[in-house]
C-alpha cells in the first residue's frame, strides 16, 4: 500500500494540480449537495452557478468560531479567530487603531494563546473565563496551574465571570458587560470554540450527531452511500468511551482524511477513534492532556480514580531544570489508564504521547511502571514523571 | 470503480484525503472547491 506522506507538502493549488493532478479551485464555494442526483452546486464570484456531478463526495468543510448573539458583536475592534486571515486582521486592527486595553472572552487554549499575543505586544489583557480555572479541556486543579502561568506573564483573569453584552460607541467596541461589571475595552476576541459547518450537509439530509457533527461510520462515510465526512465537520469515536464525540483538531483532521482517501481508492480500514490528544503553551509553561479528564469520566459514568505528582524535568542540578506535575486517571477495577494530563517546564508536554500510547494500548497503570523509558541526566530522572505519577496511583489503589 | 471524486474544502482534511485517494488510484479524477483564497494545512 503506498501511504503518501510528500504529498503533504503540496500547499498551492498550483503544486497540486502539478504534483498530484488534483484540481482545486478556490473561491469558489459549494452552496447546496443534492444528494439525489449526485451533484454539487458550485458559486464562483461573477461566474453562474454550475453543478458538478460526482460519484463519491466528501464533505471536508471544517469548522466556524462561535459567534454569541450579543448586541454589538459585529461592531469594529471584535473578532473571532479561525483563519490565517483573522489573524491578519485583528494584526492590522491593531496597528492602526492602537487598542491599550484587550480582553479575551474563553480560556480555551485559543484564548490563552491570544492572551499571550496581546501581553507580547505590550496590550493590558483581560481574560474572562466562566468556569472556576481556564483550559476546560483539563481539570481544574491542572488548569488552576495554567490560569497562574498567565497571571505571570501579566494577563488580569477573571474566572467565574460571565459575560452579557457588548457596549459600542461610534461603531467600535467600547467595554464589555459582565455579571461583575462593566469592563472597559477598545480590542475583544472571542474565543468561544467552534462549530461544525455542517448546514450543507444536513441540508442534504446527512444525519448530524455530537454538537451538530456528521455522523459517520468508522470507515467515515455518512448516513447517505456516496458521501464521507472527515476532520472538523465530522464526528470521531473516544477511544476510552467507545462513544462518538466532537474533537475539532487538526491531528484528526489529517488522519480522518487520510482514511477516508484510502476507503476511497479501494481500501476497507476503519478510524480506531481518538482520545483528545492536546498540547499549547502558555509562556514556557507547557500543557498537555489526553484520554478522559475527572469531569469527562463522571458525563460517561465511567468511575475513575485520579492522581497528581509534581516532580523535575531533568536531574535537578541541571539550570534549566523546571517542574512538571503530572495528572493519571484510571479505571480503579482494572487499573487501566483512562486519562492523564501535563502541565510543566519546558520538556515536559510531549509526555503526553507517552500516556496516549498507554491509553490506546489499553494498558494497566501497573504496565505502565514496568514501561522501559529512556533515562539520562539531562533528560529524566530515572523514574520519568509519568512512572512516577502510575506509581503513585498504583499504590493509592493498593491501600 | 467510481471515478470522479469530489471534495468540499480545501483544508488539512480534505486535501489529506484528496491525495491519498488520488496517489493510491491515479484514475480518479479529483476536483477540490474551497471557497477560500487558499488552500491550506493551517493548523
Ligand atoms: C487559532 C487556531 C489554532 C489551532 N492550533 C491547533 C494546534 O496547535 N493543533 C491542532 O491539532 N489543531 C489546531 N487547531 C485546529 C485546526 O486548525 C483544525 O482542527 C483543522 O484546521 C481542521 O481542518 P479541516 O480541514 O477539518 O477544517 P478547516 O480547517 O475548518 O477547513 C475547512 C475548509 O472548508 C472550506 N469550506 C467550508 N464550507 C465550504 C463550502 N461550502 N464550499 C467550499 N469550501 C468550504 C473553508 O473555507 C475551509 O478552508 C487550531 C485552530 C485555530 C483556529
Amino acid at each position: 500500500m503506498v501511504d503518501d506522506t510528500d504529498a503533504l507538502i503540496a500547499r498551492t493549488p498550483e503544486e497540486f494540480r502539478r504534483k498530484l493532478d488534483i484540481e482545486v479551485h478556490t473561491e469558489h464555494q459549494v452552496i447546496e449537495i443534492d444528494a439525489k442526483n449526485q451533484r454539487v452546486a458550485v458559486q464562483a464570484q461573477g461566474a453562474p452557478l454550475r453543478w458538478e456531478p460526482y460519484d463519491e463526495l466528501v464533505i471536508a468543510t471544517g469548522s466556524a468560531p462561535i459567534v454569541p448573539s450579543w448586541d454589538g458583536v459585529g461592531a469594529r475592534g471584535v473578532f473571532a479567530v479561525k483563519s490565517l486571515e483573522d489573524g491578519v486582521r485583528i494584526r492590522q486592527y491593531i496597528d492602526s487603531e492602537q487598542p491599550r486595553h484587550a480582553v479575551v472572552v474563553g480560556g480555551g487554549y485559543i484564548g490563552i494563546e491570544m492572551a499571550e499575543n496581546l501581553r507580547h505586544l505590550g496590550i493590558e489583557t483581560t481574560l474572562i473565563e466562566q468556569l472556576a480555572e481556564v483550559m476546560p479541556s483539563l481539570d481544574p486543579d491542572m488548569g488552576a496551574l495554567v490560569s497562574q502561568g498567565l497571571r505571570d506573564l501579566g494577563v488580569r483573569l477573571l474566572l467565574q465571570h460571565s459575560v452579557s453584552g457588548i457596549e459600542v460607541k461610534s461603531g467600535r467596541v467600547r467595554a464589555l458587560q459582565t455579571n461583575a461589571g462593566i469592563i472597559p475595552c477598545d480590542l475583544l476576541i472571542l474565543g468561544l470554540g467552534v462549530r461544525p459547518v455542517s448546514e450543507l450537509a444536513h441540508a442534504a439530509g446527512v444525519k448530524l450527531g455530537v454538537k451538530n457533527a456528521i455522523r459517520v461510520d468508522p470507515y467515515l462515510k455518512s448516513s447517505i452511500p456516496s458521501i464521507w465526512a472527515v476532520g472538523d465537520v465530522a464526528e470521531s469515536t473516544n477511544l476510552i468511551t467507545g462513544q462518538p464525540g466532537y474533537v475539532a483538531l487538526a491531528t484528526v483532521a489529517n488522519k480522518q482524511g487520510r482514511i477516508a482517501g484510502l476507503n476511497l481508492s479501494g481500501a476497507s480500514i476503519p478510524f480506531p477513534g481518538v482520545l483528545g490528544t492536546a498540547i499549547t503553551r502558555v509562556g514556557t509553561l507547557e500543557v498537555a492532556r489526553t484520554g478522559l479528564t475527572l469531569a469527562e469520566a463522571q458525563n460517561a459514568q465511567v468511575d475513575v480514580v485520579a492522581v497528581r505528582i509534581q516532580s523535575e524535568t531533568k536531574l535537578g542540578y541541571f539550570p534549566d531544570v523546571s517542574s512538571i506535575t503530572v495528572k493519571l486517571i484510571a479505571d480503579p477495577k482494572s487499573g487501566r489508564l483512562v486519562g492523564g494530563q501535563i502541565v510543566g517546564g519546558t520538556g515536559s508536554g510531549k509526555r503526553i504521547d507517552t500516556i496516549a500510547v498507554a491509553a490506546t494500548a489499553k494498558m494497566t497503570i501497573h504496565d505502565m511502571v514496568d514501561l522501559d523509558l529512556a533515562y539520562a541526566p539531562p533528560f529524566s530522572d530515572v523514574w520519568d514523571p509519568v512512572q512516577i505519577a502510575a506509581r503513585a496511583l498504583v499504590s493509592k489503589m493498593s491501600q | 470503480m467510481a471515478n470522479r471524486l469530489v471534495i468540499i474544502g480545501g483544508d488539512g482534511a480534505g486535501m489529506s484525503a484528496a491525495s491519498q485517494a488520488k496517489r493510491r488510484n491515479p484514475t480518479l479524477r479529483v476536483r477540490a472547491f474551497e471557497k477560500g483564497p487558499v488552500t491550506s494545512y493551517s493548523a
